[in-house]
């Protein structure tokens, strides 16, 4: 059966999603995770999350997903430990020596390799299977026939991305954004911070869907240049996807509001339920959600466009003195 | 024989062949941007061997590289070139991509690896991981500070490489946002990415190779030699895939003496190779993320050798 993985930037986000029909959710510890802070969760906050998951009969994962300093690993252990005693149901990890450590330290622990691990080939999976990953998330630009070899050919968990961004880059190999600003702070517990770069846990100012002019030498050739960014929702692909059995259909926006994020949930819930119901996914009648879903694309789409001007508008700012 | 090793990267024969290595030790054949780029080696495998008893006939050290972010039907023409590269004596292959590396490791056991920095090496853990698959050298991921390198260099059993000059990758795309102006500029893919381009908006510059984004900025690290060489390194790139001879002819030449200096103990820099560096970086100079800053930034006794566009650091501005 296929899982619909939802996501919570904060305790009442939990609530709703599970509410809404999500099987498992997933939630960043403050300063480990790919999302700005304030959509990251305190330790005691992840455990009220667990215990609302699980009161809801969905499981609870937790994202460690940041590319980590050396230094950073013992700490992650102590913090897992933490989580896995109060029952957590799974790791989102992109570091390869965190991860390698975490198998090795809780061998039972599922571990999910996050779309910023960038797992791109065949051969890129049985990687990662070595090290301990039994689940992957794949990346946003492959295609359905990549993704059925790759069922085909391996015994792994696949983690589709329904509702996400699909940058210009590849996700986990681009460091656009801190090249053009990075501010590095410590927290309170002593975790370092990086806003500006995602990879790092910070937040991603967004400065590839800035309107660029294009120069060769003293010559302008373009006036504006977007290097593409898009979110979007999957809708025909979701019938085939569950054919395929793919494991896990997964919803990213720990960063937009409660109301949006239970609405996305329901609709795929019912996406999901109906196609399960349905005999045939070539012939699934996919019209009637599309209107469905063009609304909640609307305020999606809001809401993404003022996020973006502001993160652009902070990239510009200058950087605290040291 | 230098007690360090300075390399770059050249993506086809033609450039190869116009190219003056003096000052270099080693050279990585192929873009590992895009299997379009012009004769890109990594595509053309009876260029990739006359590329390899080239540098073998000059004594340099002759690397391959291979693709960043290979997908699937990429795969054949990897193991075709790893094959190819083996047959020809190649000295390493470095992989960017895990995938890769597994192949290599195992299809290819007698083929020294190093890792290169879009494999993401942020941790010592990390770097340890990929010893077991067979890697030899690791540049990290460019992100990482000097102190950040420094933590895996302590525990780390391989050397380190660092790129010491040159436009820093950024990202990597499967998309190549040039193609869009073919018809508009009457310009057509292999072509339009030899156009020298840069995306600007006020003091922001990088430069597009299409699939792949580079800083506007040269990473400059010549005034900090003294330091990497006391932190142990040994193995630097000046990254030229995207310039042409002359840029990596003097840049070699500026950090091949000035290695030779700081090794005995002279860290100066003198006037002349400043002029040469400022002369070839039209945005301007930069140290990445070695000092924990905007890759953009500069830190440094020279703020006038950084060039054209506003650059002060914004922590001062």
């Amino acid at each position: 059966m296929v899982e619909l993985l939802a996501p919570a930037g904060n305790l009442p986000m939990v609530e709703g999603a599970v509410a809404n029909g999500a099987n498992a959710i997933y939630v960043g510890p403050r300063g480990w995770s790919r999302r700005r802070d304030q959509y990251e969760m305190s330790d005691e906050d992840v455990r009220a999350a667990i215990k609302i998951a699980h009161a809801g009969g969905a499981k609870l994962r937790v994202a460690f997903n940041t590319n980590m300093q050396s230094h950073e690993i013992a700490p992650m252990l102590e913090k897992m430990e933490r989580f896995v005693s109060w029952g957590v149901d799974g790791a989102i990890m992109t570091d390869i020596g965190a991860i390698a450590e975490v198998h090795q330290r809780f061998p039972h622990l599922t571990i999910h390799a996050s779309i910023g691990a960038n797992i791109l080939n065949n051969e890129d999976v049985r990687f990662y299977r070595s090290i301990g990953v039994s689940q992957v998330v794949a990346d946003t630009k492959l295609t359905l026939r990549e993704l059925a070899s790759r069922k085909e050919q391996i015994d792994v968990g696949i983690e589709i991305l329904i509702h996400a961004n699909k940058c210009y880059t590849y996700l986990g190999k681009c460091w656009m954004s801190p090249y053009h600003r990075l501010e590095r702070t410590t927290d309170s517990f002593g975790k370092d911070l990086f806003k500006g770069s995602p990879n790092r846990g910070g937040l991603d100012y967004r400065v590839c869907m800035e309107s660029w002019e294009l120069y060769s030498g003293e010559k302008k050739w373009e006036n504006s240049v977007a290097l593409k960014n898009d979110a979007f929702f999957l809708l025909e692909d979701i019938p085939h996807l569950i054919k395929l059995k793919v494991e896990c259909l997964k919803v990213q926006g720990r960063e937009y509001a409660v109301p949006l994020v239970e609405r996305i949930v329901r609709f795929y819930r019912d996406l999901i339920d109906a196609c399960l119901a349905s005999p045939d996914a070539d012939t699934f009648d996919i019209a009637p959600w599309r209107s469905r879903l063009a609304s909640i694309e609307m305020e999606r789409d809001s809401a993404r466009s003022d996020g973006t001007r502001q993160l652009l508008m902070e990239a510009r700012q200058p950087l605290p003195a040291i | 024989m230098n007690a360090f090793e300075l390399n770059t990267t050249i993506a086809n024969l033609r450039d190869l062949q116009a190219s003056d290595l003096t000052d270099y030790d080693g050279v990585y054949l192929g873009d590992i941007y895009c299997r379009l780029y012009e004769s890109n080696f990594l595509e053309q495998l009876g260029d990739l061997k006359e590329g390899l008893h080239i540098l073998h006939d000059q004594g340099k050290k002759a690397y391959v590289a291979t693709y960043a972010a290979p997908r699937n039907d990429f795969l054949p023409k990897v193991r075709k070139m790893l094959e190819a590269s083996v047959a020809a004596g190649a000295e390493a292959v470095e992989v960017h991509n895990l995938g890769i590396l597994r192949i290599a490791h195992e299809e290819f056991p007698e083929l020294p690896v190093h890792v290169g920095g879009f494999a993401n090496i942020y941790t010592a853990a990390g770097a340890e991981v990929l010893r077991g698959f067979g890697a030899v050298r690791f540049t990290p991921n460019y992100e990482l500070s000097l102190d950040e390198i420094h933590e895996i260099t302590a525990t780390c059993g391989a050397p380190l490489e660092l790129l010491l000059h040159g436009k820093m990758p950024l990202g990597v795309s499967d998309y190549c946002f040039l193609l869009d102006y073919e018809e508009k500029w009457g310009v057509k893919c292999p072509d339009l990415c030899q156009k020298e381009l840069f995306l600007k908006q006020g003091d922001w510059a990088m430069k597009s190779l299409g699939k792949g984004i580079l800083s506007g900025k040269d990473v400059c690290m010549l005034e900090h030699l003294p330091r990497l060489l006391a932190e142990s390194h040994r193995h630097f790139r000046i990254e030229t895939v995207s310039e042409n001879p002359e840029y990596r002819r003097e840049v070699a030449a500026v950090y091949h003496a000035a290695l030779k200096r700081a090794l005995a103990g002279d860290g100066d820099v003198d006037e002349r190779s400043w002029e040469t560096l400022r002369r070839h970086a039209h945005i301007g100079l930069c140290n990445g993320f070695y000092f924990g800053r905007s890759g953009m930034d500069y830190q440094g006794l020279r703020p006038e050798a950084l060039g054209s566009l506003p650059t002060i650091s914004r922590a001062e501005s």
